[in-house]
This record gives structure tokens, sequence and C-alpha cells, in this order.
């Protein structure tokens, strides 16, 4: 029970603190924003803990990265594997390999923990690019890159490109059968650029593939510039979204210009911690227990081998796919050609990206919308944005099925030809089916007002003279009513900032309240 | 609100407040949170936004009322963290007694998920937070003072330029060709310059063919239905240079227009060697189907038939495998008769800009 | 909500530990061709009963379109098809995938006797490749500090992984995979996975190329062997790192790791953050 000591040793305690506090902002004047930091607010839904996940992946990459860099030789110099002491690897003794690979295996041989670093930085890559994925999909569906955030999503496109292409030049480094197989691939494609191609490519590599300039560059790029930019755009995509706060679902008693959550200090900070910690101990779990890109099976590069099964981690895999499943076309013309694998290797993606670029504008060109917003969208009450990320999604998931081809044709026994047909077919056929569920799914949950899995609870339905129904009592009714609850059923919420600009233009006519009936 | 700031830095004993008994509850100690306007964002100058609700306090913590299930709570992050700490001792012991990946795994994974979940109870059950609504304060737009303002300064340097233009236009020229100038010679060096050099390959006039072990190959050596992977003797390591010699046997070659005898035929069978580079996108095009005669690329799946030219018949690459002529030589060994040519459907491997 | 965490932590362990399995043992195989007249001719029965539909009276092919003659193919071929359970096949049109032997070890040993005395009985040719006798692996300390040996022309009485491995990588990892896993060949042919062959089968397949592999007899005995050697050591790989997802690759590894990695996470915030 609380006395007056404890009161005397609270007080004591707080004069403690702002001592030490005292001092900081002497020097700092920072009293000001440590106020703002300490009380900030997150709003907790678990959706938005995604993005800590990546950044928690991130951190371990780095941690583990480092490590690995002080054991691996970024050279492409050959060298013949005879260790004499320690662990040695039987199959690849007396073998000619480059120092790179050299390293790597005697990094996950010889080296104690070196093996479950490497597999930890590995299964962390995988994880921290699925926690972006996510994240960017959160983003779109609750439409939160709308102003003032579309700087943010800009970023965050470039964030997930830079971390893609560091995943595959981390891919790329151990100078394995898969990883140079992955090389050479890429090398085609940069070869088939219209006009600078060839220049480019002997540029990058220092000459004819494989050269051995490449492998000491990957390693800088892949060191140094890539992680480089990725920190340098994730300290300006965290900078700016503690500036802007974060967007919220909309709720009872929330509105566009105040936000409701739990404060940084110390509840939140703690879980946010502990979450980092949860990420760290399934990326070790995963590093102990389940072995990732078993490079000495693969065995050491060389321009004359290739490995069935032969594929990029599971984040270039859309890109794959679409260099499998473009047809067999090139333009020729004039002396000169365009090659194949430009197409769907660099043509796409980069119309793709454009248009993912660009999605703030075109989204407020579609809804007429070029208000600020921080209250975000549920998905289902933007049909048509929803059924183009649904399409998008189905796009990327059927070309990441494709460049899974083999692999699945041997597992489902069919023909890799039939599959890669219905594949290409999907590629059109997928979008537009998912667009359509979705659009129809958008608006039977406007009308039923249901969660999109969860059954409703407690709701009585009563059928009406007319033939239509009317739901009484549920649960998932009670939020709704408030005038800041879902802004954007058609009557525009009171903080829009555009009178009418949130007419839902493009969508289907807004269906009347179902006690309507 | 004039002694909002007195409020914040004087938690004297008057605002507390004790029970007639004396008894002071333990959440009261501090100053009422919920009317400091800096804790929810709000410029004490301000007048209190509508739409946050005054008196919230957040200092409270889930077990307060429950000294039961506080214990309870602290035995169970104490247990947590417990694990933490044996864990990370045993990971030493790991390392010292053979570094067992999977123990590892373990110990790294228990430690940090000991950690990480008696965290997260302790936020939960012990540490004060509740949802609060604060005010998103004056992020959203400078005042227009300040808009006007930093036209304003800006202003000072367009209106220089628009003064005397002609600065300018020589200005943006100039700097553009300075970075372009500056990057040419550096990016030129960082290889060399292509010329004809993907059109070749280190294949020639009499080059014997060797297998990986650099021994020469006579057509005897390959049976029927068999797949060579061979090399211009020397230059294993070129990347364009990789040949598959395949012996057809008796199965329907066909023969192209002006490649009679490019092929090896006797009583052995019929040897043709085309080029491992894939058309598509230069992975060794190299699963031979015996049954179908036909080279399938594992990269992408582009399907070839080899007794038709090597012709692409399914998948992406857009162009027949490339054909090497080949004979023997006066030892019997297999050899090539020049490089890749147009008449044999090279330059090998993928295409480029100029291959036309 | 209240045991969450520690529910999520139990449940990491036990999907680990439900993971790491292990594969059955490789069965042996005998490696005599018989030429006792007993064995023949009790070979000579079987082969009547079983074979002769379709590979035609004593092996002589021509009846049905697709199964070879057997007068010359040795003994090798007998016991790869025989043993791997490819053969018999009810229609010559259906492709020879791996089943489970249909006659018994007995049993494929009178046959092997009797194809590999065909070209006696028959008067035709010559007898082809007999059942193998792979060489040994040599022993770790020799394969630690290896000798330069050509194996192409030179037998050194043992055989190295390392050895093995060059090999395979040139001739067998494209279609086979790195790992022996398997794969797909165009029109739906299969490439089957190594992980259930034998010592014997992994020398006998490169010898005899049952289509639609490519033949690979170009290979001398101790290439052969080495070969062989290595793909049984593919059966049970070194895999410090812990369970090897069957050497599949990227994608399993990437399905892996959103499907196990990224959804316990995702799960975990789920707990931590509010659901409403």
């Amino acid at each position: 029970m609380s006395t007056t000591q404890e009161r005397a040793a609270a007080q004591k305690r707080f004069a403690l603190a702002k001592s030490g506090l005292d001092t900081v902002d002497e020097r700092f004047a920072s009293s000001k924003w440590l106020v703002s930091a300490l009380d900030k607010i997150f709003p907790d839904h678990w959706s938005f803990m995604v993005g800590e996940i990546a950044m928690d992946s991130l951190i371990i990459l780095i941690a583990t990265g480092i490590y690995l860099a002080l054991f691996y030789v970024p050279s492409s110099t050959d060298v013949v594997y005879a260790p004499t002491s320690g662990h040695v690897y039987l199959p690849l003794v007396g073998q000619h390999m480059s120092e790179a690979y050299q390293s790597v295996i005697n990094l996950s041989f010889d080296v104690r923990f070196g093996l479950i670093m490497r597999q930890a930085h590995h299964w962390a890559a995988l994880i921290f690019l699925a926690a972006v994925f996510f994240h960017m999909c959160r983003i779109f569906f609750t439409g939160a890159f709308r102003k003032p955030r579309e700087i943010n999503w800009i970023i965050g496109l470039a964030l997930w490109q830079i971390v893609s292409l560091e995943g595959f030049t981390g891919y790329s480094l151990p100078d394995d059968l898969l990883s140079g197989t992955g090389i050479r691939v890429i090398y085609s494609i940069v070869q088939s650029i219209p006009l600078v191609g060839t220049w480019l490519a002997y540029a990058l590599w220092g000459g004819r593939f494989p050269g051995s300039t490449f492998i000491p560059r990957l390693f800088v790029i892949h060191e140094f510039l890539f992680p480089l930019a990725i920190v340098g755009l994730l300290t300006a995509h965290l900078m700016i979204l503690w500036h802007q706060k974060h967007t919220d679902f909309p709720g009872p008693g929330k509105t566009e210009t105040n936000i409701r959550g739990s404060r940084v200090w110390p509840q939140y900070a703690m879980k946010a911690g502990g979450l980092m910690m949860l990420t760290a101990s399934v990326t070790f779990l995963l590093a102990g227990f389940v072995q990732i890109n078993p490079v000495w099976l693969y065995g050491p590069y060389t321009t004359y081998t290739v490995s069935a099964g032969s594929q990029p981690d599971w984040y270039l895999g859309w890109l794959d796919g679409s260099v499998r499943l473009w047809p067999h076309w090139e333009f020729r013309s004039f002396g000169h050609e365009i090659p194949n694998p430009f197409f769907p290797g660099l043509l796409i993606p980069s119309i793709l990206f454009g248009i993912m670029f660009a999605w703030p504008w075109i989204d407020k060109w579609i809804y007429k919308d070029y208000g600020p917003h921080n209250l975000l969208d549920r998905p289902r009450d933007k049909p048509f944005r929803t059924g183009v990320g649904v399409a998008a999604g189905m796009f990327f998931t059927d070309l990441t099925l494709a460049c899974a081809t083999d692999l699945l044709a041997n597992n489902l026994h069919v023909p890799f030809e039939r599959l890669i047909e219905v594949l290409q077919y999907g590629v059109f056929v997928g979008p537009i089916a998912g667009f359509v569920v979705a659009y129809w799914t958008c608006l039977h949950l406007q009308r039923t007002d249901a969660h999109p899995i969860r059954r409703p609870v407690g709701g009585i339905i009563y059928r009406t003279a007319s033939g239509g129904y009317h739901t009484v009592g549920d649960v998932h009714h009670d939020d709704h009513g408030h005038d800041d609850g879902h802004g954007d059923h058609g009557h525009g919420g009171p903080h829009s900032d555009t009178p009418g600009g949130q007419s839902p233009r493009h969508d289907a006519p807004t269906p009347e309240p179902v006690a309507g009936d | 609100m004039s002694n909002i700031d007195d409020e914040l830095t004087h938690p004297g004993p008057a605002e507390t407040t004790a029970g007639a008994d004396g008894h002071v509850p333990a959440s009261s100690v501090r100053l009422p949170f919920g009317r400091n306007p800096r804790h929810f964002g709000i410029d004490p100058s301000d007048p209190w936004p509508a739409d946050v609700p005054m008196d919230q306090d957040d200092t409270h913590w889930r077990f307060e009322n429950d000294p039961k299930g506080a214990k309870r709570a602290e035995r169970r992050i104490a247990a947590c963290w417990t694990v933490t700490l044996l864990a990370s001792i045993a990971v030493c012991v790991v390392y010292v007694t053979g570094a067992n990946n999977q123990l590892a795994g373990l110990c790294y994974g228990l430690a940090f998920g000991g950690l990480g979940v008696g965290m997260i109870l302790w936020a939960r059950d012990l540490l004060p937070g509740h949802e609060v609504t604060a005010s998103r304060g004056h992020h959203e737009v400078s005042s227009e003072g300040y808009r006007v303002a930093v036209a304003e300064s800006f202003s000072r340097g367009t209106d220089a330029i628009a003064r005397r233009p002609f600065v300018f236009k020589i200005l943006a020229p100039a700097a553009g060709l300075l970075g372009l100038g500056t990057l040419f010679g550096p990016v030129a060096s960082l290889g060399p310059r292509p010329h004809t050099d993907l059109y070749k390959t280190k294949w020639g006039k009499g080059t014997r063919a060797v297998d990986q072990d650099g021994n020469p190959i006579k057509p005897t050596d390959l049976p029927v239905n068999g797949i060579l992977t061979v090399f211009p003797e020397g230059y294993m390591d070129d990347a364009l240079s990789p040949t598959l010699l395949i012996n057809v046997g008796d199965s329907d070659f066909k023969v192209q227009p002006q490649r009679a005898g490019w092929n090896l035929q006797g009583p052995y069978g019929n040897i043709v060697a085309f080029s491992k580079i894939c058309t598509h996108a230069a992975c060794p095009a190299s699963l031979y189907n015996v049954q179908r005669h036909q080279l399938i690329c594992p990269c992408h799946q582009s399907t070839f038939d080899v007794l038709d030219d090597c012709r692409p018949v399914f998948g992406p690459a857009p162009r027949s495998l490339a054909q090497l002529q080949i004979s023997t030589n006066s030892d019997g060994y297999i050899i090539s008769v020049s490089d890749y040519t147009r008449a044999g459907g090279g330059p090998v491997g993928p295409g480029f800009w100029n291959r036309g | 909500m209240l045991r969450g965490p520690v529910l999520l932590l139990s449940l990491v362990v036990v999907v680990f530990s439900v993971l790491i399995l292990t594969q059955a043992p490789a069965r042996s195989a005998s490696n005599t061709v018989s030429t006792n007249p007993s064995d023949i001719a009790a070979g000579a029965v079987l082969f009547e009963v079983h074979c002769q539909s379709c590979h035609g009276y004593q092996g002589k092919g021509g009846v049905v379109a697709g199964a070879p003659a057997l007068v010359n193919v040795g003994a090798a071929a007998a016991d790869f098809y025989l043993t791997t359970g490819r053969m018999p096949l009810n229609s010559p049109s259906n492709e020879a995938l791996r089943h489970h032997p249909a006659f018994t070890d007995a049993q494929i040993q009178e046959l092997d006797a009797y194809v590999n005395a065909l070209p006696q009985i028959t008067g035709q040719g010559t007898a082809g490749p007999t059942i193998p006798s792979p060489e040994p692996l040599c022993s770790v300390d020799q394969q630690k500090s290896p000798t330069s040996v050509d194996l192409a022309t030179q037998d050194p009485g043992c055989v190295t992984l390392s050895e093995g491995q060059q090999l395979y990588a040139v001739n067998c990892a494209q279609c086979h995979q790195a790992a022996g896993s398997g794969g797909m060949l165009s029109g739906g042919n299969v490439i089957p996975t190594l992980h259930n062959s034998n010592l014997i089968q992994a020398y006998e397949a490169p010898l005899i190329g049952p289509k639609p592999m490519p033949i690979f007899s170009q290979l001398s005995h101790a290439q052969l062997s080495a070969i062989a050697q290595y793909v049984q050591y593919l059966k049970k790989p070194s895999n410090p790192g812990g369970f090897g997802i069957s050497g599949f690759g990227p994608v399993a590894e990437g399905f892996f790791g959103i499907l196990v990695g990224f959804v316990l996470l995702w799960f975990a915030s789920r707990m931590i953050g509010n659901r409403g």
C-alpha cells in the first residue's frame, strides 16, 4: 500500500530523472522534442507491426552481414580447395573454385557459428522481403499512400526495389552453381537493353562474362552501395513517418485531426523491442533447424554446368517467371535487334513500377479526391482500388508460380509445357478474375458489413416485406453510425477537405443502408 | 491554461489528492496526466481541441489493483528471462563443445524468444499504457505567413536569374555537360569496348574438342544417344564456347541447307555439335530428352529439336542453337572446322543490339 | 491471448521437431550374373510369361512398336529395369517409371542370367554390359589428400566424392538437380529423384541410358563408380544446417521462409497488437 515514504521515493526518482534530462537539455534544448517523442502515439493495430518486422529483419541482416563480411573473400581468383586442418567438406576436396566460393565453404564448415550466421542472414532476408511485401499491401489496400504520404509511398517502393536487388546480389556472392547461373541470366538481360546493352554489360562485368572483376564489384554493391541506399532511404522513410504521424483506421472518436493509440514510452517501446527479439528468435530457429542455400551441394560455378531447378530467391521469382512466360518474340530490323529477355526482364517490370510509382496520383484522378487523409479506407469501401490491388497480386502470384514451373510440374505430374501455357493464360485471366471477385466481394461486404473472414456474431436477420434482409444486433454494426466511422459511404466525412471529393464516381453506386429495405 | 508550465515542472504536493485517511493512491503521486496539453500534442497556447477528450489517463497498468495477478505476472516474466539467461550460457557451451548448428539455433532462438516474450508480457501486464487520443498538432501544413515568407526568400534567387537570364542559359547546359563529362571517363574505364567480341568463341580451324578433363575425343568414344560437353582445347573457361556433341545414331537428322558434312557419320552413329549456350538467356541448354531428341534449358524451359537444327519448339528462346562444323584430324580426334558462323546460326548465345 | 506468446514459442519448437525427418535406408543389391543353366532356364520361363509378349521370342523384338530387342542389351539393362520396377510395363506406350519391383530378387537374378545368355542362345551379337561392381569410396584420409588421377584412363581402385561431384555436376545435375531431387523433361517425361537408387542402379543408369535419359557409356568404370558413389552420398548429404528441404532450392526455401518464418511473426504481431 502506498505510503508517504513511497511518495517521497517517487519524488526523488522524478528529481533524479529530471536532473539527468536537464543536463541533456542544457546541451541540446531537447526537452520539447523529447516530450513529443516519449509521448508519441502509435496506433497499435497489429497490421502496423509488420513494417516493424521488416525493420527488425534489416537489423539482423546488418548485424549478421557485418560478421559474414569479416570472412568472405570477394575474389574470383582460382584456388584449389585443399584444407589441411579443421572441418573439411570431402566432396569438394581438390576442386578448382573461386576464392569467394572457398571462403563461403570455409565459413560454413570450418568457422564455428559461421554457418548459423550465414543461414540467419539468408532467412532474415526472406522474412524481410515477406514483411516488406505485406507492409506494402497494407499501405495500398487501406489507401495510406494518399496525400500527404505520396512521397513515402515512393520511397517505400524504391526501398522494395533496392532491397530485392540487394537480396539478389547477396544470393550471387557465394559464386556457387546457382548464383553463377543467376548472374548469367542477369548478364543476358543487361545485354538485351537496346542500343547500350552490350556496352553496359561489358562495363559492369569488365568484359565478357564471367570475367574476374565482377565478384569484387558485386561485393562493393552488396556491402556498401545498396546498404547505404537502403539505410538512407529507410531513415527518410521513418523520419517522414515520424513527422507525419501514422494513419489510423476509422473508428469511434477518431478524426482526421486526432490520433489514437499507445504512447511510445514505456509500453509500446517494450512491445516493439519484444517483437524485435521474436523476429530474431524465429530467424535463428530457422537458421538452426532448416538448412538454406547449401552451396556445397551446388558446387562451384562453371560456365558449362547448370542444375535443374535453378530459381532465384522467392522475392525475385516474379521476374524470373515473367522471363519464362514471355513468348519467343524478339524484334529484328535494320541490322539491329531487341532481344527477347528485354521485354519480360526490363520493359514489363518498368511499366509495372511506373504504374506503382504513379499510383497515388492515379488514385487521386480516379476518385477525384485531392485532399489529405489521415484516416484509412476500409478496402471494401474502395472496390476499384481493392480490385486493382488484388489483380496486381494475382499477376505477381502467377509470375511467381511461373518461376517454379519445373518444380511444380514435377510434383503435380503434369508436363511443364501445359503448366506454362496455363500460367500464360493466367497472366490475363488471373488479374481479371481477381479484380471481378474482389470488386464483387467489396460490394457484398459493404452491404452486409461483415468481417471478410469471421462470421458475423450475434446478428439477427429479419426478412422484410419487400423481400430484402435486415440485420439487427450484429456487433460489427456497433462501430457504425459514428460521424467519423467510415467517411467514404458516399456522403463524405465531415473532415473531408474537398467538398464532395469522395464521391465514389468509379465505384458502384453506394448501397443504401440495409434498414431501408 | 496559464499555469501549464508550472504544472509541468512543479508536481508539488498541492496537486496530489490525499484521501481523508492520509492514504495516497500510488497512481496519483504524479500530476493528473490528462490536464497537460503537451502530452497530447496540443500547443499550450491553443484551445483544447474538441476531438481530444480531457482527463485521459494512461498511467494505469493491467494488474494495478490485483497484487496476486501482478505477482504471477512478475513470475512469468522472470521465468521467460531466466530462459534467456540459461540459453545465453548454453550457447557458449554449445560453441565450445563443437558448435552444433541445431543446438546453436535452439539456444539463440530460446534466448531471443525468452527475452522477447518476457518483454511483451512485461509491457502488457506491468507497464502503464492505455490507448489515448491526442491531437495531430500543427504538422499538417505551415501557416500562410510562413508560406509567403519562404516564397519570398526563394524569389530572391529566381528574381536575380530573371534579371540576367543569359548567364543561366549558359549555366544549365554547362552543368549538364560537366556531369556527363565527369562521368564519361570513369564509366568508360569500367570495362573494355565489346567490338566484335560477342561474335567470337574460342573454336577455330582445327581446334580439338576436349572433355572436362581435357582429354580429346574420338567419334567412337560417344555411344549412340550419348551426349558430351566439349570445349575448345585450352579454353574451358570461355563462357560462349561450351558445345554439346550428340550422337543421334540413325535418327532422321535433317541436314540444313549449306551444312552438308558438318556432322560426323560412321559406324559409330551420327555425331552433331551444337552450342550449349541457350539463345535466350545463356544458360547451358543441356537437358537431353533422348526419346524426343530435344534439348531443354533448365532456366526457362526453352526446348530445342535436335533433329531439326535445334530449332526452338517451346519456351522463350527465339532462335536455334548454333551448329558447329566438326570433322576429325589425322589422329582421329574430333576438331572444329571453323568458329561458329552465320551459316551455322551464330553468333552463339543470347541476342544483343548489334546482332541483327 | 493471455498465453499467446508462450504458445507461439512452443509452436515453433514443435514445428521444427516435426520437420526433422529421416529417410528410409536404401536396398542392397547383388552384382553377379549367374551363368548356371538352371537359372537361365528358370529365367526363360519367367521371360516367356512376363516379357515375351512385347520383347518377342528370345527377346528378338519386333513384336510391339516401342519395345526394343533385348538380345544385346546385357544383364545391366535387365537388372536396372527389373530392380527399379520399371519393367514389366502394361503397355509400351506407358512411361517406364520406378515402382516396387514386380519380381523377387531371386527371380530378377534368373531373368538377368537369361538376358545375359541371349546372345549365346540366339547366336546373335555380343552381350551388352554386365551388372557392374562399382569401385569403393576411398578412405577419408585418402580423400582428404587426393592424388591427381585421370579417371578416364586410370583406375586407382577407389574413388572420391570430389571426383563424383565434378562428374555429377557436368553430366547429371542439369537434369537430376544438384541435390538429386529430380525434375521434368519435355513432353511430360519425368526425371526421377535419385534418392531411391542404390549404388548398382546409380551406376547402371548412365551405363545403359534408360530412355528418355541419354547414355553415358563413354565414361570409364572409375568415372561411373565415382558418380554412383556421389549419388549415394546425395541420399544423405551433409546437412549441417538442419532439415535439408530435400534440396529443392530457393522456391521451397522461400515458401518455408514465408509460411513458417513470416507467418509466425505475423501471429506474434497479431497477439501483440490491437486486433480491432
